[in-house]
């Protein structure tokens, strides 16, 4: 029985490490190179970023851009791969970054200080602030209305961190995702729900009643959007920012602008001048 | 640290779990744990007792009440009850009494809701099984003494199958804690949450999760204990057959 025991503590040790020894030295070039496949981390419901349209396929701003950099990555490795899409979530995408379950986070995450501390980020590629979405008629026109509401968040984000930090007399309810906060929202358990503003821009326009839903306040918080990627790994971030840099010099970055935020779409987001320049100038010369 | 050797680069940092304001987080997560465990476990158990003896009594129409119920409710799983009660159930109600229910904890109260149901319709299977391995003989003495079927069953069976299911129903009750940590899909701040808050504020994965996983631990062994102690203390003398100790 003793002996039994001893045996197999033993061969667990020896199979845990002979399981960890390459899973973690590799950078993602050469995991990517190996395993002929690119994940990126998307949403299921957060348009026009990274949602599922009527059709039931992955579309999206994030997953266009990322289609760039899956490109810019096969022609820097010199093969196809092919390119995997995971759904992730605030709370869970760090995590799954981290264990190489996904390799970019390509969905709607906020660049700021303490993240970087786990993750590193490409260039912004969109900016934006957080707002609140209420129904129309409601009191809420800001922060100064929102003492003692019931403000709705998904566990994880940066907005929740902002609110729980500075209003806090306002009533925090968290929520997984983007889904069930609206669905609660829809059912008179919030009274507004709070998110990047060009998101409940989204929401508004994708949702059964557009004209129930109004979108209020004044950038409680700044959002710069990047993609996320695993620290200490310059080359693809590299490869990553090179494909963002082409894409806003050659105009495809625009293009696909005009195809998400554009006046024909499902989503009318006119392009701030401030951003465009900020946009140029993050372009470094070739 | 410990697993250099391995190639992994995580840096521990255990005092992220008695900074404040997570510690703050962790206690109240904990406290809100207990509270919706034991409001549902007591409703669960009421639940399990009715229901449970309702399959057994000898009058058909009721039995057939009470196996809907539990097959009904054990069928489905916990987390798709948890929505229900949250997304579903409220809709059913008139608007001023929905309004009220939002201001007054309607996370919670859904919570318990959906644990209480669905555990009380698995306490119904444990009391049942508790009930029926007591002899029909009980029954028929009951009966033949002049009690109704109602009094034999409170005075008597009841009793002795509360004893008799001491061991599975400890099983259930510690799957009702560890259930209890659904409910942060629907927004309870519990345990779990707070934990994985943490998690999210500081990036420190291993030990806010080992923190909640040893919190839920003790709590477990605690009622474990609690319940062995209770079954030493009413076991009734000569009921149960007690082997000698092991030999190995």
């Amino acid at each position: 029985m003793k002996r039994f025991g001893l045996a197999l503590i033993l061969s667990l040790i020896i199979l845990s490490l002979a399981a960890a020894a390459p899973a973690q030295t590799q950078s993602t070039l050469e995991k990517i190179k190996n395993s002929g496949v690119f994940t990126i981390g998307v949403r299921n419901a957060s348009p026009p970023f990274s949602f599922i349209n009527k059709q039931n396929e992955r579309a999206g701003f994030s997953n266009d851009l990322a289609e760039l950099i899956h490109k810019a990555i096969e022609k820097k490795l010199g093969k196809q791969v092919k390119m995997e899409m995971k759904e992730t979530s605030p709370a869970t995408r760090i995590a799954l970054l981290t264990s190489m379950s996904v390799d970019l986070i390509t969905e709607t995450m906020t660049d700021t200080r303490p993240r970087r501390d786990s993750v590193d980020f490409s260039l912004t590629y969109f900016v934006t602030g957080a707002d609140f979405i209420v129904k129309k008629g409601s009191p809420i026109k800001g922060t100064k209305d929102i003492a003692g509401k019931r403000i709705g968040t998904q566990q994880g984000s940066t907005n929740e961190r902002v609110l729980r930090e500075k209003y806090t007399q306002a009533q925090l309810v968290t929520f997984p995702d983007q889904a069930a906060a609206f669905m609660a929202l829809q059912q008179g358990k919030l009274d507004a729900y709070c998110n990047d503003a060009i998101q409940l821009w989204g929401l508004k326009y994708k949702s059964a009643t557009p004209d129930q839903w109004v979108v209020v306040g004044d950038w409680i918080s700044y959002e710069p959007y990047g993609f996320a990627m695993r620290k200490n790994d310059s080359d693809f971030r590299a490869v990553v920012n090179n494909a963002l840099m082409e894409a806003i010099e050659g105009e495809e970055y625009f293009k696909l602008y005009e195809k998400w935020f554009g006046t024909k779409s499902d989503v009318p987001y006119p392009m701030n001048q401030t951003f465009k320049t900020f946009l140029l100038y993050q372009v470094v010369p070739k | 640290m410990i697993f250099g050797f391995l190639g992994m680069t995580y840096e521990f940092k255990w005092s992220v779990l008695w900074a404040q304001p997570h510690l703050t987080w962790l206690i109240d997560g904990l406290l809100t744990t207990l509270r919706l465990a034991s409001i549902s476990w007591c409703i669960a158990v009421l639940l399990g007792i009715v229901f449970g003896a309702m399959r057994t009594v000898p009058f058909r129409p009721v039995r057939v009440v009470a196996t809907a119920y539990v097959e009904f409710f054990r069928n489905v799983p916990l987390l798709v009850w948890l929505f229900f009660w949250y997304f579903g159930a409220p809709e059913a109600f008139p608007e001023p009494v929905r309004q009220w229910f939002i201001r007054h904890g309607i996370e919670f109260w859904s919570a318990v809701a959906g644990i209480s149901v669905y555990h009380g319709a698995r306490f119904a299977e444990v009391i049942r099984a508790g009930i029926q391995a007591i002899p029909r003989t009980q029954l028929e003495a009951g009966l033949s003494s002049g009690l109704s079927v109602a009094a034999t069953y409170r005075l008597i069976i009841i009793p002795i199958a509360l004893r008799l299911i001491v061991p599975p129903a400890t099983n259930e009750s510690l799957n009702l804690l560890k259930n209890t940590s659904l409910a942060m899909t629907i927004g309870v701040a519990e345990l779990t949450f707070a934990a994985r808050q943490i998690e999210t504020y500081t990036a420190k994965a291993v030990e806010a999760l080992t923190s909640a996983a040893f919190i839920y631990l003790v709590l477990c062994l605690s009622i474990s204990s609690v319940m062995n102690w209770l079954e030493g203390k009413f076991a009734i003398p000569g009921l149960i057959a007690r082997g000698t100790g092991a030999e190995h």
